[in-house]
Parts: structure tokens; sequence; C-alpha cells
């Protein structure tokens, strides 16, 4: 076999395997978004959610906990949220934090620095203020520029009409009492009706993260990850570096903190938490899915923040630490 | 109709990936409960889907045509990842080796164990002498000789890390790159890069197949 089609071979190879991993997650995600849609009346809980600007996202952040999956699972389940009209800083904030403020991510990372108990609070803090943070920016757009166009009129559905109008929400019928609060009516979906929107959900899902993988393991093999752990013990360079492998692995949260211990000892200790608190935010898995909730931009500006707000924290602890 | 059909495809490919041994080239053992669980509840989404809708026509979106599309690839084309190629893009960075390997007799140490144990205890001495008894792949490295080599992994084939030993080849034996070898053999210590290190000395070497489970946890 020539060295081109090699590289060919490994990257399909490196596809599949990412892949095959992701999709328990997603269906685990997709399971979970469908049976709250049947089991909870809609609309009744998400009211309850406070709509406070900073406890909006606390709540959401905190929420993480009841999903015990990584990335992958938490977009379908946030979808979910956004559609039923959930603060929106509650929907984010969950979507930022729960990859790692979850059971099972906070078990693994435990299990793989056991020795390092500054690592086990600071990936959880740091997830959770990196969370908080990205909801309040992105809360800063109008809805019209930061959802997806879909969502968009998914999400103006289930709106009160004193806040959102007909010709905004595109439907309706002229003459609806305009209500403060949306109808709570329990009306509860057939398990027929949640097998049908769930599985389509699952079907735009998958697709987006086929790319992603497919994209993910091409990078990966013409990257040597050699180049990026070259710059080892350079504070910032480390730093940067760490965090381009995290968005170029795409390994899912719960099992990063395993992968991170292979290299732990080669980098400064800010790199290594960049790397745990990057990836389960941003990276080329979820660049396909971000698109079913969000618009370009606005994932341009998550990126970015992202980016710039794990840069900050891997940099104090590196003042810190070394 | 169709996405019951696609359920069904992509519950069977992720379903026979377990069954046929080929999520072992792919994935840590601890998954591949997970992945054949989510298998078998495609299928079955996809058998209720496809009663419900019988006769039923559906518009099939472009990304589900393309989704479609890669689901016949991995089915058709099964991963045969370079081994070697894998190992020469990243660095090697064993994690903590686990207490049990340092009870083992060295004639019963795999390649993984051996390596973390050089790597733990730097001292080539101590392990002069020692009856090897390993398996792996050819690592055809850039700068420097070919080495025998193993992958392990924590997730899938994306966090593959190599653990490589140094071998003294025989004079005459030209060690074919990602060729699996038995090595039968001992620890010698011999100068590489004006260093004292750990070498195989083989006795016997044997091309073997591919084990069923070429990844290492």
């Amino acid at each position: 076999m020539t060295p081109s089609l090699e590289k060919i071979s490994t990257a399909w190879a490196i596809f599949q395997g990412l892949l095959l991993e992701a999709i328990p997650f997603l269906l685990l995600g997709v399971a979970i978004a469908g049976l709250a849609r049947w089991l909870v009346p809609q609309n009744a809980w998400v009211q309850r959610l406070p709509k406070n600007p900073l406890l909006a996202p606390i709540t959401g952040a905190l929420m993480g906990f009841a999903l015990p999956a990584c990335e992958c699972g938490n977009v379908p389940v946030a979808r979910r949220l956004l559609a039923s009209g959930a603060p929106m800083g509650t929907a984010f904030g969950f979507l930022f934090a729960a990859p790692v403020l979850n059971p099972i991510v906070l078990a693994s990372t435990w299990a793989a620095f056991p020795d390092q108990p500054w690592l086990l609070v600071a990936r959880p803090l740091g997830a959770f203020v990196i969370a908080v943070l990205l909801s309040l920016l992105l809360v800063q757009l109008p809805e019209t520029q930061l959802l997806e166009h879909a969502l968009l009129s998914e999400r103006r559905m289930s709106q009160p009409l004193s806040t959102v109008g007909l010709l905004e929400r595109s439907g309706g019928l002229v003459g609806d009492p305009i209500r403060e609060l949306t109808p709570t009516q329990s009306t509860r979906l057939r398990a027929s009706d949640v097998l049908e929107q769930s599985s389509r959900e699952f079907l735009d899902l998958l697709a987006l993260l086929v790319l992603g993988c497919l994209i993910a393991a091409l990078v990966q093999t013409w990257l040597p990850r050699s180049w990026l752990l070259a710059v080892g013990g350079a504070p910032t360079g480390s730093i940067l570096a760490l965090m381009l492998l995290a968005v170029v692995v795409s390994v899912c949260s719960s099992v990063d903190a395993f992968l991170a211990l292979g290299f732990a000892a080669q980098v400064t200790p800010g790199a290594l938490l960049a790397f745990l608190l990057l990836g389960p935010v941003v990276d080329l898995k979820l660049v396909g899915l971000f698109t079913v909730l969000m618009r370009p931009r606005a994932i341009a500006i998550t990126a970015v923040a992202a980016s710039f707000g794990v840069l900050l924290i891997g940099q104090w602890v590196n003042l810190w630490q070394l | 109709m169709i996405r019951g059909t696609l359920l069904i495809i992509w519950g069977w490919i992720v379903l026979w990936s377990v069954i046929s041994g080929r999520l072992d080239l792919l994935l840590r053992g601890v998954f591949h409960g997970l992945v054949g669980v989510s298998g078998a509840a495609l299928l079955l989404a996809g058998v209720v889907l496809l009663i419900r809708h019988r006769g039923r026509r559906e518009r099939m979106p472009w990304p589900w045509w393309s989704s479609a599309t890669i689901a016949l690839l991995v089915l058709i084309a099964p991963p045969n990842p370079s081994f070697s190629d894998l190992a020469e893009s990243r660095p090697q960075g064993l994690p903590e080796p686990p207490e049990l390997a340092f009870v083992l007799p060295p004639g019963q140490r795999t390649l993984t164990e051996w390596v973390r144990l050089l790597r733990s205890q730097q001292d080539p001495d101590l392990v002069d002498g020692n009856p090897v008894n390993i398996s792996g792949f050819v690592w055809t490295q850039k700068n420097g000789p070919p080495l025998i080599a193993r992958l392990t992994v924590r997730c899938c084939l994306a966090d593959a890390t190599p653990a490589g030993l140094a071998v003294d080849w025989p004079d005459g034996f030209e060690p074919t790159t990602n060729q699996w070898l038995a090595i039968q053999g001992e620890m010698a210590v011999a100068m590489r890069n004006e260093q004292r290190v750990a070498v195989v000395m083989p006795k016997t070497i044997t091309p073997i197949p591919r084990p069923k489970r070429p990844l290492e946890p």
C-alpha cells in the first residue's frame, strides 16, 4: 500500500472509531430528550426555570448532573430545552457545562488524576465559569441572530403571544387571546409520536455527527500530534497547542482525562487544564451538531470566546502552579 | 419507510461491528457493550417505524442520503489502519503502570508492560538477561531503527498511544512495516544514541496474524 493510501485507510479507521464511540451517546441524548417530552407535559416545567440573567445559566450548568453523557448527547437535550421555550441562558448553560459537570466525567477525571487534587476542583469549576460566561455572552445576541432558523420557529410556537407576535411565529390563529404565560395544558404526546420526532431528530444529528467525525479523522491523520506536543513546557505555547489538540482529537469528555494522562507529564498544568476544558465545549466533531442549535456567527462567537476564556484560565493556572 | 430503513441500516452496522469483532480494532473493550445496546435499540426502533409507516412515502433530505452513503461505505470498507503510521504521528506517553505489571515474571510481561516498567525504572541493567516473550507490530520510525510496538487506547483509535521497544534485529532479517511478530529472547543492554538502553535480543522471531484484539488498555 502506498503511503497516501495508508493514510486514507488510517483516517477511515479513526473515523469509524470516533463515530461508533459517539453514536451511543447521541442516541442516549435523543432518548432523554424524547423521554422528557413524553413524560413531562411540554412547557410546564420549563416555565419554572429561573429567567434571571445570572441564575438561568447557573441553573442550566447544574442541570448537567442529570445527564451523564458526553457533549454529543447534550446537543439534542439543549435543543429540546430551547424549542420548549426554556430561558436561553439555562439551555446554553446546560449545553456548555453538562459535558463536564456530570458524575461520569468527574469520576473519570478523579480516576485519571487521583494525585492531582487541584485538577479535580479546577476542571468542574473552570467548566462552570466558562459555561456561565458563554451563556451570558450569547444571550446578548437577539434570538433571530443566535438560533438556527428551524429551532427559532419551534421556539416561537412555545413562547407566549405577549412576547412573540403571530408574524414572528409564522403560525397560529388570529384572535387567540394574548396571555402572559404559555398554555400549560398537559397534553401528553403519545409514545408513537415521540418515536416519530426522536427518530427524525436522531437522523438529522447523525448526519452532522458523521460530517464532524470525518473532519476530525482527516485533520488528525494529517496533523502529527507530536508537532502539537513539541512545545511542551512553554507556558503559553503549551496551552495553545493543547487547546488545538482538544479541538482536533474530538474524543468524548467521559474519557478525555485518560487521554490527557498520557501526556500530562510533558506539558504545563495550565495546558493540561485547557485541554480538559476546551474539548467538551468546542471540537471538530461538534461543529456540525452545533448547526442545529445556532447560526454560524453564534458558533464562531462561541468558539472564539471559549478559546479566549480557556486560554486565560490556563495562563492563570500556570502562573499559580509553575 | 425511509426513516425506519435508515435506522435499521445504522442499527445493523453498529451491531455488526460488535458481533464481527470489527470493534476490537477501533474501540476499547469497555465500550463494546454500550455500542451493542445502542445498535439493538436502533434496530428495534427501525423495525417499529417500518411497520408503522408501511406503504407511506417520505421525503428523504440530502443529509440523510449522505449519511446512508457513508453507512454503506462503512459496511463495505472495513477499517484497516496502519498501526505504524498511527504510532509515528503520536508521542509515546503511557499512563502509570498498574501494580500487577511489576509482580508478573518477566517471561509473562506483555510488550506494553515492559515499556511501562522500563519507563518507570530507568536503569536498564536491572532487566539485563530477563527472558522476553512478546508480540507486536513493526513500527518503522522516520528517525531510528524499527521497533516492536503496540498501541494502547483509552477510548478509541483517535486516542491511540504507541508503546515501542528497541530490538536488536538479527542480520539478514528485514522487518516489514505493520507486520505482526512474536518475539522470544532476552533483554540486553546496548548503546543507542549514546545512551545505555534495554534492547530485546531475539532468539526466535515468528510472523503472526494480527491479534483479534490488537489494542491494549
